[in-house]
């Protein structure tokens, strides 16, 4: 990983998405001491709501890429996508891939709340007609079962929330950067008991990109190199009607084991993890799935003393949701040692998950290491 | 709102019965309806009857309308169902007190403003 690049995050960015796309790839590329002409890959996930490579390439004056990828997906592809353009490097097709989200998450396409079907289940046809349509109300209702189940609270919870606005505060380019107390957390409005407002990611206008290349490109390039580790992907079983006995355990438990397994790690081996946190209870239920404390004790483990990092950009909660991949740009910095008053002091392993399956039986995770 | 896979099953939840899929080969009990067996990978089934009872698993209180012209606060519970192994069927709610959790439930057939017939649930027992 050769280079980050963002757009501002806003809640109502007055350009197109293919706008935003263009301006995260060439901060990207300006990163990385590059420029549109060394691009011979693109690749992107969305679900309707943004512009392919098809457009972005030609609109940088990039005409024939030797490799492309527009995956279907939301959050749980993110890291599925630079997977696959490590997969594309090391393999030839390309040597200089940009993976890039850009949406208008807020001002043109929100994801829940506005009637908008998950436009990937027939399932939905038996949740819909009681109301029970958005992913709020979705993690709400398996947070719920994680509390029943192993007695986690609420406070574990506001616990996340508290933390991860307290890494905002660090982070220029957060949205919200005014701390929080729980307090502030417990008096929230209610979005979908046991979700208050503050359990919920924002709504986000914003875009970014990373530059991938081969190892030995990316140590000639202006930024320390990141090597991606391990890139694995998962399925699980289905948490919608059909499946899972269990709802209280996610995609990532059957993903951990091979993602450490290809990295030659474990979870005693990251030193800062960036969780998928669409919600604070994906951020609990992945503490137990990717194995840093034993299942049912994400609650107590998110609120000790000694825990890994996590978020260290304040994540979708506070700093803004572009679906996945600012999360990877923020492991990027941390290994890079560029992540100023959030540095985690000495990071050389990172994890950097995608929405755990949750919605639909799938995930993905990337394990990068300083180069 | 029923697909090609779900008609049927719609038709008899509208008749007020509440059915899911037995394999034609294995007798797998399946939900929701689908053509092909997970167990055994053969198309074929039959519809069986079965008592809508089950265990609350989870429960949301919402308090905004996800969808329009719903009317809030408005309880969705996940429904654990007793004859089908690892299934969960969704609805709302029709008890006088909040779900607990574990609680023993049955499904009520509800007509919606829209003449769909839906099921709901309410604890078990008279
Ligand atoms: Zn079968």
């Amino acid at each position: 990983m050769a280079g980050v690049g963002y757009t501002a995050f806003t809640r109502d960015s007055g350009v197109s998405t293919l706008t935003l796309a263009c301006r995260a790839i060439m901060a990207a590329l300006d990163d990385a001491g590059l420029g549109p002409g060394d691009v011979d890959g693109l690749a992107t996930h969305r679900v309707g709501d943004s512009v392919a490579p098809t457009v972005v390439g030609p609109a940088l004056g990039v005409h024939d890429p030797t490799w492309h990828l527009d995956q279907f997906g939301g959050g749980s592809v993110s890291h599925a996508v630079v997977g696959q353009a490590a997969l594309a490097v090391a393999a030839g097709l390309a040597e200089t891939v940009v993976c890039y989200r850009a949406v208008n998450a807020r001002s043109e396409f929100r994801m829940g709340g506005t009637g908008r079907g998950l436009p990937v289940s027939p399932e939905i046809q038996f949740q819909a007609p009681y109301g029970y349509v958005a992913p709020p109300q979705q993690y709400a209702m398996y947070a719920r079962a994680h509390m029943l189940k192993y007695g986690t609270k609420a406070e574990h919870f506001g616990h996340i929330a508290v933390t991860q606005r307290a890494s905002a505060a660090k982070n220029p380019r957060a949205l919200m950067r005014t701390p929080i107390t729980l307090d502030d957390y417990l008096a929230a409005r209610w979005i979908a008991e046991p979700f208050r407002l503050l359990d919920c990611c924002l709504e986000t206008d914003g875009a970014c990109a990373l530059v991938i290349t081969t190892a030995e490109r990316a140590r000639t390039l202006r930024r320390p190199p990141v090597l991606i580790s391990a890139a694995a992907w998962g399925g699980g079983a289905s948490h919608l009607s059909g499946g899972a006995a269990d709802p209280t355990t996610s995609a990532a438990a059957a993903l951990a084991p091979r993602l450490y397994a290809q990295a030659g790690l474990g979870p005693s081996d990251i030193d800062v993890a960036e969780l998928y946190d669409c919600f604070t209870y994906s951020v609990l239920v992945q503490l137990e799935d990717y194995g840093f404390c034993p299942k049912g004790e994400g609650g107590p483990y998110a609120v000790s003393a000694g825990r890994l990092p996590v978020n260290t950009h304040g994540g979708f909660l506070s700093e803004g949701y572009v679906h996945g991949i600012n999360h990877i740009a923020e492991a990027v910095s941390q290994l890079r040692g560029d992540a100023a008053d959030r540095q985690v002091p000495g990071a050389e392993v990172a994890l950097s998950t995608a929405q755990p399956g949750y919605i639909l039986p799938a995930t993905s995770a990337l394990i990068l290491t300083k180069g | 709102m029923p697909d090609r896979d779900s008609a049927g099953w719609w038709e008899l939840l509208a008749r007020g019965e509440f059915a899911v899929q037995r394999c034609a080969s294995c007798d797998t009990l399946r939900f929701p309806p689908r053509a092909f067996c997970p167990a055994c990978h053969r198309e074929g089934a039959h519809w069986a009857a079965i008592e809508p009872e089950g265990t609350v698993e989870s429960w949301i209180v919402n308090h905004q309308a996800f969808t329009p012209g719903g009317a809030e606060p408005y309880l969705v519970v996940m429904v654990r169902l007793a004859a089908v192994p690892g299934c969960f069927v969704y609805g709302n709610w029709r008890g006088a007190r909040e779900p607990r959790g574990g609680q023993a439930v049955r499904g009520v057939h509800t007509r919606a403003g829209d003449g769909v017939v839906l099921l709901d649930w309410r604890p078990a027992g008279p």
